[in-house]
């Protein structure tokens, strides 16, 4: 690493054109849009031309929407979900990691990258096609192994009104399986970006480790608390963070399969996709840039939560 | 005997790992049992391969999704490779100097590693608007390489700084330029995580969906994922075309990873995320 003085710059000044061109990139289209989205969140604006300046009067509109309120809850309960549907990847990683054998280790690995080969669009897709009422796999199953009569059961016993007899679940459309469906969503929730993150961590586990743990009989449970998962602390942190981001942010699933409106009642109305409806449907920006200010806060609170309780002891 | 044993400790983890992989394939088996069937088959047995094999929705699906996707092969060739030069002429920046500044330049970079970036959506889109660069693939690719060089570069850094020292200083007393270190040291010393990079921006790229969905008009200049998305959307489907298209939609990224699945079985899970 060359060490340049300020006194030197006349002669290194040329150096700093190789930050330039991605640095001008960045500050315009990057940070400018961020600096303006926290203007604009403080004007009525419709996208187009200047805004009005109107203070508060955008944060107070937000705090007393109802969209709002349901769609800050409903982030908050996916967030919740998604941590518990971290486990899967966790325990997949584990698993392939504890096989003995080299090669089938190897083997498992390559094929964990095949499914990064269907795009995100086919998946979303392809996940809407197994809910259809009609011709989707989910009710398929449901039918042919007795368990819609089952909910029916259940649902009669409770009084929930939602599973009816003859009539088929229609997963996305119904109100109250809106959400239900939605974090289901993916089952086995194995994501193969995940897993091979983990097993880049467990990689630094060498077989004598775990031939000493035979020795100490240490059961398999207690040999992932104690030995596992705290060498994979720090994937665990990157996942949650990127967990977090990716569900506050992320609604394109949201928009495919429930439209901009949020689907049935509006159900499945999240923060980002609200922020898109009021952008470019209603046409009116200044409150989407609040919303999107917003979200950033809250992306910030929870990243800093992570940082200040979710330590790495190294 | 011995083996058995060791067969009968080892059958569970397999069997586990078994039911994963076939959740994480069926979606393929799907798209492939179902994009041969007429509609009849479909209503009949939409879940097995049924005979005959209908070639035909693929040949459907071709004349709808063909084109574009070349738009995004295009799209995300231009931007992979400006975010690679881009973020290699950085990181040589970042990896081999302490100039003045430093410091804050590359908080400027890591900031916008924590900001999501669909929270700007709107103000890009109008500054996008007041370049007059809507319904044009500057705009994509523009958006694309600023937001994929974060993460590059940061990347990137880590193996510039490893490079040993002493091929600069020998460089230097041979009187070799910035760019001739950059092409005959930086580049061919990182090869492995820049291709790596240049794999996850790829896909990232071909994922794109909300951004060209707002920034394009022409039906013409969609990007595959955009395409299908609208071709999903139409009231009444033919479900055997739609899963060839969605096939052909992978293709790319399939003979993406067949050149690159050795590489990148090691390459993910060792040295490049090393944080």
């Amino acid at each position: 690493m060359k060490r340049v003085h300020r006194k030197n710059l006349r002669y290194h000044w040329k150096v700093y054109g190789f930050v330039l061109p991605a640095l001008i990139l960045i500050a315009v289209f990057a940070y400018y849009p961020a600096a303006a989205a926290i203007y604009y969140a403080f004007h009525l604006w419709d996208g187009h031309g200047p805004g009005v300046y109107v203070g508060l009067d955008n944060f107070r509109r937000a705090f007393a929407d109802p969209v709002v309120h349901h769609g800050f809850t409903l982030v908050l309960i996916l967030v919740i979900a998604n941590l518990f549907k971290m486990i899967p990847s966790m325990v997949t990683a584990v698993v392939i990691h504890r096989l003995t054998s080299a090669r089938w280790n190897y083997f498992y690995r390559a094929m964990f990258v095949i499914p990064m080969i269907i795009p995100q669009m086919v998946a979303i897709l392809l996940w809407k096609f197994y809910y259809d009422p009609t011709f989707g796999v989910i009710n398929a199953l449901l039918e042919n192994t007795g368990m819609l009569d089952g909910l029916v059961w259940v649902d009669q016993q409770l009084g929930w009104g939602v599973f009816r007899p003859g009539i088929r679940p229609a997963w996305l459309a119904q109100r109250e399986l809106v959400i239900p469906s939605l974090i289901f969503w993916g089952f086995p929730w194995v994501g193969v970006v995940g897993v091979l993150i983990y097993l880049a961590g467990l990689a630094n586990i060498g077989q004598d480790v775990y031939d000493a743990a035979r020795v100490d009989g240490v059961g398999p449970f207690r040999l992932f608390l104690n030995v596992e998962f705290p060498l994979i602390m720090t994937q665990f942190r990157l996942n949650l963070i990127l967990m977090v981001i990716f569900t506050l942010r992320n609604y394109e699933l949201f928009l495919v399969v429930l439209g901009d409106g949020g689907g049935p009642g509006g159900g499945g109305m999240v923060p980002g996709l609200y922020m898109f409806r009021k952008a470019f449907v209603d046409q009116e920006a200044g409150y989407a840039s609040t919303i999107g200010l917003l979200m950033f806060l809250l992306i910030l609170v929870l990243t800093w939560i992570n940082q200040k309780f979710v330590r790495v002891e190294k | 005997m011995k083996r058995f044993i060791k067969f009968i400790k080892e059958f569970p983890k397999h069997a586990f790992i078994w039911v994963v992989l076939f959740f994480a394939l069926f979606p393929l088996y799907v798209t492939l049992a179902i994009s041969f069937k007429d509609s009849q088959q479909f209503f009949n047995r939409p879940w097995v391969f049924t005979w005959p094999l209908h070639g035909y929705n693929w040949t459907n699906a071709w004349s709808e999704v063909g084109g574009t996707i070349f738009n995004s092969i295009f799209l995300c060739m231009v931007s992979t490779v400006l975010v690679i030069v881009l973020s290699i002429l950085a990181a040589y920046f970042f990896g081999r100097f302490r100039m003045p500044g430093h410091n804050a330049l590359w908080a400027a970079f890591m900031t916008l590693m924590m900001m999501p970036s669909v929270v700007n959506l709107v103000p890009l889109f109008s500054l996008l608007q007041s370049l007059d660069w809507l319904n044009t693939y500057s705009a994509l690719i523009v958006v694309y390489t600023t937001a994929g060089q974060v993460i590059s570069v940061f990347l990137l850094r880590g193996f510039v700084e490893d490079i040993p020292n002493d091929l600069f200083e020998a460089s230097e007393v041979d009187g070799a330029s910035h760019l001739q270190r950059i092409l005959y040291i930086v580049t061919p010393m990182s090869m492995p995580i820049i291709s790596t990079i240049a794999i996850l921006r790829f896909v990232a790229s071909w994922n794109e969906f909300i951004l060209p969905l707002i920034i394009l008009r022409d039906q013409a200049k969609f990007p595959v994922s955009v395409k299908l998305y609208q071709l999903e959307g139409a009231y009444i489907k033919d479900w055997g075309s739609l899963m060839a298209g969605y096939a052909l939609a992978a293709i790319p990224l399939i003979l993406l990873f067949i050149f690159s699945m050795r590489f990148f079985v090691k390459g993910l899970t060792s040295g490049a995320l090393k944080g």
